[in-house]
């Protein structure tokens, strides 16, 4: 105890030093602009999104700051696991959009949010492949041919959880062995959803799973989809909250309430995203 | 060096302008080991705390830490084969466009592994320069412990290239030419003098690549990527741990900072027996 005691004193004493000395901008984040200087606009808004969340909220974070006159909104899109493991370790966030109910709920369990997480969209999975569909996948049950390579998502990411949701499913369905053959096909589990997306982009996967949401107009001329069964689908729900760290709850609060609002909803129906209600 | 023997040389004294130097010369060495140690001391002090041993010996860590040796063994394997003699060269032979090798020989130390990994992906990925080819022939690199070792070779060889090249360098000619004039022939010149001559420098060389293919992160994920076994080496399973179990990404840390003190400590000893033997 004595030693974790010395430790942690030694260690908040030598980043301190480091800190100040190298930067010298301790308090700078917080009041930077100097032109913000006599109203009390301003400030900046850290949202912790789903990576598949990358184009929609990226839109609207334009929007956000043409509503909010001097604020920047800073995103970083992640696996919705990873985002929960660094609000966890105190990563200073002031939203959080997960594309699971399991992470949001975590959150809520270790008393990081701030109210009610509310469910603002809902998205289904497919299965991409490169355009010169080189495994010749023409069907969901194709996945499971011998040799065909199929990247996912890592463990815990959302997009794997719901992909292995999905395998279960058909197993029952197609028997067979089914989702052993297909999970003896993957080759590698990349970081997040967007990560296993673009192996097929680059050509160098033959198939992954992904959001309906994830077929970008960016990829569709190098990606090709196949649909997966609505029988065997299932409903990715998203919820969003505003964390209790949150630097301007009113800020976050905003967010939030754009995400669920008319406008909101038309951008994240835009990049193919289905409504919550 | 010299500095050492010019103050030798001087009267000692110490004015306050030294004492002042010395103690801040001192604080700033404090200071750094203090930064070093600090964050590798957390990693046990929390393994310890949350019991998290058993996690070391997890199936993920220990086919992580199996891939890793595996492959910078293989790693080494290539470089000592290709490297040496690639080192010799750039240090005695003054050929045509030597600068230029010289020079794309050290671009792989600043480049960014992601940026290695990119490069490496666009050549031999599935539709790379050369991938699209080896695809014709039904060769595959990409999510194969091969693609591991070709990412580690890439960012590692100028560590060992460098090094070697410059203990070539070092190794005083005439020496090489008595053994020429007792009669031996290039290559009990090379074995029995050269390369004993070199020794130190090339251990020093193969120890900083061999750490530096050991630490490969950034090439690996993005070439080769993440699989269990098959190209998850250690880097990618504390990545990968990170994200679901903290406990296990500390394991494997300490994991590797325990094979990495063993190795290092083992190739000091061989070496300073082998030297001491020698001399």
């Amino acid at each position: 105890m004595n030693l974790r005691v010395h430790l942690c004193l030694l260690a908040a004493s030598m980043s301190v030093i480091v800190l100040v000395g190298l930067t010298g901008c301790g308090q700078g984040s917080n009041n930077s602009g100097p032109g913000g200087g006599g109203k009390q606009q301003g400030g900046t808004l850290t949202i912790f999104a789903a990576s598949s969340l990358i184009d929609a909220f990226g839109e609207l974070g334009k929007t956000f700051e043409k509503q909010n006159e001097g604020v920047t909104v800073k995103q970083s899109f992640e696996s919705s696991s990873t985002l929960l493991t660094q609000i966890q370790q105190g990563a200073p966030a002031d939203v959080f959009a997960s594309a699971a109910q399991e992470e949001m709920d975590t959150a809520v369990k270790d008393g990081l949010v701030a109210g009610d997480p509310k469910v603002f969209v809902k998205n289904r999975e497919i299965i991409m492949v490169p355009k010169d569909n080189p495994a010749d996948i023409e069907e969901f049950r194709d996945v499971a041919n011998p040799g065909v390579k199929l990247v996912l998502a890592q463990d815990d990411v959302p997009a794997a959880d719901y992909a292995l949701q999905i395998l279960d499913k058909a197993n029952a369905e197609y028997g067979d062995g089914f989702e052993k053959k297909v999970l003896s096909n993957v080759v590698s589990r990349e970081a997040d959803v967007r990560a296993s997306v673009n192996r097929v982009v680059v050509g160098d996967a033959d198939a992954t799973f992904g959001y309906k949401s994830d077929y970008t107009p960016d990829i569709r001329s190098r990606v090709k989809v196949v649909p997966i069964p609505p029988d065997l689908n299932i409903i990715a729900t998203y919820p969003v909250a505003a964390l209790k760290d949150a630097r301007d709850p009113e800020l976050a609060k905003k967010w939030v309430e754009l995400v669920t609002s008319k406008e909101g909803q038309r951008v994240l129906k835009k990049w193919n995203f289905e409504p919550a209600a | 060096m010299k500095e050492r023997s010019k103050e030798d040389s001087s009267p000692r004294v110490f004015p306050w302008g030294d004492t002042l130097a010395s103690g801040l010369a001192v604080a700033a060495l404090a200071l750094l080991a203090g930064f070093v140690s600090l964050p590798l001391l957390s990693l046990v002090v929390w393994t310890i705390d949350r019991g998290a041993w058993q996690a070391i010996t997890s199936p993920v860590a220990v086919d992580a830490l199996l891939l890793s040796a595996r492959t910078t063994v293989m790693t080494m394997a290539i470089l000592l084969v290709m490297g040496t003699p690639a080192a010799y060269i750039l240090a005695r032979v003054n050929f045509r466009g030597s600068r230029v090798i010289n020079t794309l020989i050290d671009i792989p130390v600043v480049l960014p592994p992601s940026a290695a990994g990119i490069a490496l992906l666009l050549a031999f990925g599935r539709l790379g320069l050369v991938g699209q080819y080896l695809n014709v022939f039904g060769v595959t690199v990409s999510f194969t412990t091969a693609a591991v070792v070709m990412a580690e070779v890439f960012v590692a060889a100028p560590f060992y290239v460098r090094q070697a090249a410059t203990g070539f360098g070092a190794v005083d000619r005439t020496v090489e030419e008595a053994a020429m004039v007792d009669g031996a022939d290039r290559w009990r010149r090379f074995f029995g003098v050269t390369v004993p001559l070199a020794f130190p420098a090339l251990v020093a060389g193969a120890l900083t690549a061999w750490a530096r293919a050991l630490g490969e992160f950034g090439a690996t994920i993005i070439f080769a990527g993440s699989f269990r076994g098959i190209t998850q080496t250690i880097p990618l399973a504390i990545f990968a741990e990170f994200q679901s179990d903290i406990d296990a990404a500390v394991a494997l840390s300490v994991l590797v900072l325990g094979f990495a003190f063993a190795v290092i400590l083992a190739v000091r000893y061989l070496t300073a027996r082998s030297t001491g033997d020698r001399g």
